[in-house]
């Protein structure tokens, strides 16, 4: 019945499905795609898990940010087995926020998560995860706020683009766990009792590493070598990548590494200029490429690349990611006080999205995209200083 | 009127080295030659010794004789003091180079004495090139986060760091290390003759705060709060501060006049189907100027042949 669930989800929402994927081009097509994982179509059977869903473009298995905006700008979510790096803000603000959105993302869904910190125990990282928006306040959140960006005001009657009063406003359904995206209300913290109903695993450096290492030069940093080896014991110990097969009921591994390449995790890549072991966060990122690809994996990765100047080393990372985005905040910056940006936070700059089975790329059209932290949510908008002036 | 600014100068001077002291963690001094940081780094030093906190110092740039100049005997006392200047190689102890200041730092990592306690070092811009980066970094890490008790237990330790570093000393890359791992930046700047400390609180959870106070320090170390620099010399006002006006440069109005928007509100759209339209589609002519066509046929047009005397039927 959980298959059911899932597919029946799956179906009801293509519609919005549509109206997600084609972003500049709205239409009211509703587009029936393929039933996957359909009991009663007799078809060909795809064992559904939760929490993901096909790819409409290529049927490629997508999960979901924490984000249902941050899933849109991605073409509908992060594929199973890349990695998202995220490049942090310059005084680290947002990018936690978009790394525990991720996470709580797992545990609501129940996929397993490993959580690897140099800076802080995962424990607490994980207390720290915000809850989920249930229904009612969450249509309350929606109506506050312009959530997508070529919605035209409904209050004022359209006159030159009457037809656009047709279109059905988004969907606003019930919050449950068959849902892709979810949700979450920054202000709370998430039950514990969902945490402790869910599977986690936690790499804490200063815990693993109490001795120093030998380092050899042109290998990994220690760190990292006991990362990848903390990660490929998960994989194959419980079964993520096939090699268990007595577990029927597949999962995804939902990875989050923070702040990967800063000196708390023995690397000086980032705060040296003429640093020695230059390969070793690049060979980190190959690896562990490597594991997710043959693996249910996903993984996300916060990086401080702010704090280097190299094009070279940024260029080399971004390469060995499949998804990038990068944060730029307004703290501290001119833009802090400039008029044309007070209504936001920051902008949200989509470096790369993968090309899996692909000769092209789900590029969203929109380039200009800031990001907003209110009380409660935290908002992905096409920058629109004009409009925002004319209100005033 | 002198009695409430007094008041008000000992609130501010008391609030701004206790909002640096209080919160714990690492605090960055970053200073520069034309603003140095070391009377502040001895304030802050001086506040911690009053309020009866353990102070340890390792100091490592100047001589101890010189460190404790201006401090009075009973706050040279509370210090314990490492010094790193006589004896950087740390000879007297019998560790190996490498076990000099980063022994000295370790052992102060795994002191077990409780209570609220401030370690100053002096100064971080003599470690960095002699400890490798990394090892630096998860020291300082492991020294400012002694406040996360293990096991549970209910003592709280209130560590305190406070590093002095020399901004010019260091690229952009070890500087911007080194603050994401502080919770509180200061940086000294000022203008002529007035020194301000513009100070930058990271708090979890939260978005980094600033601030800039105005100060000098008296020989005896202790810190006087100014308003602000000397109204002769005031700084000339950020270009990117003033407003920008994004309508200067459009090549649409974005203002309607009063009439315009009448005329705007009273325009019927083509698509908006009334009734006046209705009468003037069904009925033209009716005294107004419809469209005439006028044409004039080519030359080559008068083609008597007709195309179809070519079919075959």
């Amino acid at each position: 019945m959980a298959a059911e669930a899932t597919c029946g989800a799956g179906a009801g929402s293509t519609g919005s499905l549509a109206a997600a994927v084609g972003m500049s081009n709205v239409t009211s097509f509703q587009r029936r795609g393929p039933r996957v994982g359909g009991a009663d179509s007799g078809g060909p059977r795809l064992m559904s898990i939760a929490g993901t869903r096909p790819s409409v473009r290529n049927g490629q298995l997508l999960v979901s940010t924490g984000l249902p905006a941050l899933d849109q700008l991605l073409g509908g979510g992060l594929a199973v087995g890349t990695v998202l790096l995220i490049e942090e803000d310059k005084y680290n603000t947002y990018s936690p926020l978009l790394f525990k959105y991720f996470l709580a993302e797992g545990i609501i869904n129940g996929h397993t998560v490993l959580v690897a910190s140099a800076k802080e125990d995962p424990a607490v990282i994980l207390q720290e995860l915000p809850a989920p928006l249930l229904d009612d306040s969450r249509k309350q959140e929606l109506d506050e706020d312009i959530y997508n960006h070529k919605t035209p005001e409904s209050n004022s009657k359209m006159k030159i683009a009457w037809r656009y009063q047709l279109l059905p406003k988004m969907e606003a359904g019930p919050v449950s766990s068959s849902r892709f995206g979810h949700y979450y209300d920054a202000s709370k913290r998430i039950p514990q009792e969902l945490i402790e109903a869910s599977k986690w695993h936690g790499f804490f450096l200063p815990e693993k590493i109490s001795s120093t290492l030998k380092e050899e030069p042109g290998s990994l940093t220690p760190g990292y070598i006991k990362l990848l080896q903390f990660i490929q014991n998960i994989i194959y110990e419980e079964g993520f990548d096939g090699s268990n097969p007595q577990k029927k009921q597949k999962n995804i591994l939902r990875i989050g590494i923070q702040s990967l390449g800063s000196p708390l995790w023995g690397d000086d890549i980032f705060c040296t200029e003429n640093c020695d072991n230059s390969h070793s966060l690049t060979k980190f990122l190959y690896i562990l490429r490597g594991l997710l690809r043959t693996s249910l994996s996903v993984c996300i990765i916060t990086m401080p690349t702010h704090l280097t100047q190299n094009k070279a080393v940024i260029a080399r990372v971004t390469n060995l990611s499949d998804t990038v985005v990068g944060l730029e905040s307004f703290i501290g910056s001119e833009r802090e006080t400039n008029p044309l940006y007070k209504d936001y936070h920051g902008l949200i700059h989509i470096r790369q999205i993968p090309r899996l089975n692909n000769l092209i790329c789900d590029e969203s059209d929109v380039k200009d995209l800031a990001f907003k932290l209110k009380r409660k949510l935290f908002t992905i908008e096409v920058r629109d200083f004009y409009v925002s002036y004319i209100k005033g | 009127m002198l009695n409430n600014n007094d008041n008000w100068r000992t609130w501010r001077k008391s609030e701004m080295l206790d909002s640096l002291l209080a919160f714990g963690g690492l605090v960055l001094l970053r200073d520069s030659v034309e603003w140095e940081g070391r009377s502040l780094l001895k304030a802050l030093i001086k506040k911690s010794a009053l309020c009866r906190e353990q102070v340890h110092i390792l100091g490592c740039e100047v001589s101890k004789e010189e460190f404790h100049e201006g401090f009075t005997s009973d706050i040279n006392n509370c210090l314990v003091y490492h010094d790193l200047f006589r004896d950087p190689l740390n000879e007297k102890m019998g560790r190996p180079f490498l076990g000099g200041p980063l022994g000295a730092l370790t052992a102060m990592c795994r002191r077990t004495d409780p209570g609220p306690v401030t370690i100053a070092l002096d100064s971080l811009s003599w470690l960095l090139p002699h400890l490798p980066c990394t090892t630096l970094h998860q020291n300082l890490h492991a020294l400012s986060h002694q406040n996360s008790s293990p096991g549970g237990s209910s003592s709280v330790q209130q560590v305190c760091v406070l590093g002095l570093l020399h901004e010019e000393l260091h690229g952009p890359g070890p500087l911007g290390a080194l603050s994401s791992l502080a919770q509180t930046e200061v940086i000294v700047g000022g203008t002529v003759g007035q020194a301000s400390a513009y100070i930058l609180c990271r708090r979890p959870q939260q978005r980094p705060t600033h601030q800039t106070n105005w100060f000098s320090i008296l020989p005896d170390f202790s810190l006087d709060v100014q308003e602000g620099p000397p109204v002769e010399s005031q700084p000339h006002p950020d270009p990117h501060t003033s407003l920008v006006d994004p309508m200067t440069h459009l090549t649409f109005n974005l203002r309607l006049s009063k009439k315009e928007r009448e005329a705007k509100d009273s325009l019927t759209l083509p698509f908006q189907f009334s009734s006046e339209k209705q009468q003037a589609l069904l009925c033209p002519g009716q005294g107004q100027a419809t469209s005439h066509i006028f044409y004039e046929p080519d030359a080559y047009d008068e083609d008597q042949e007709d195309p179809d005397d070519d079919l075959d039927i």
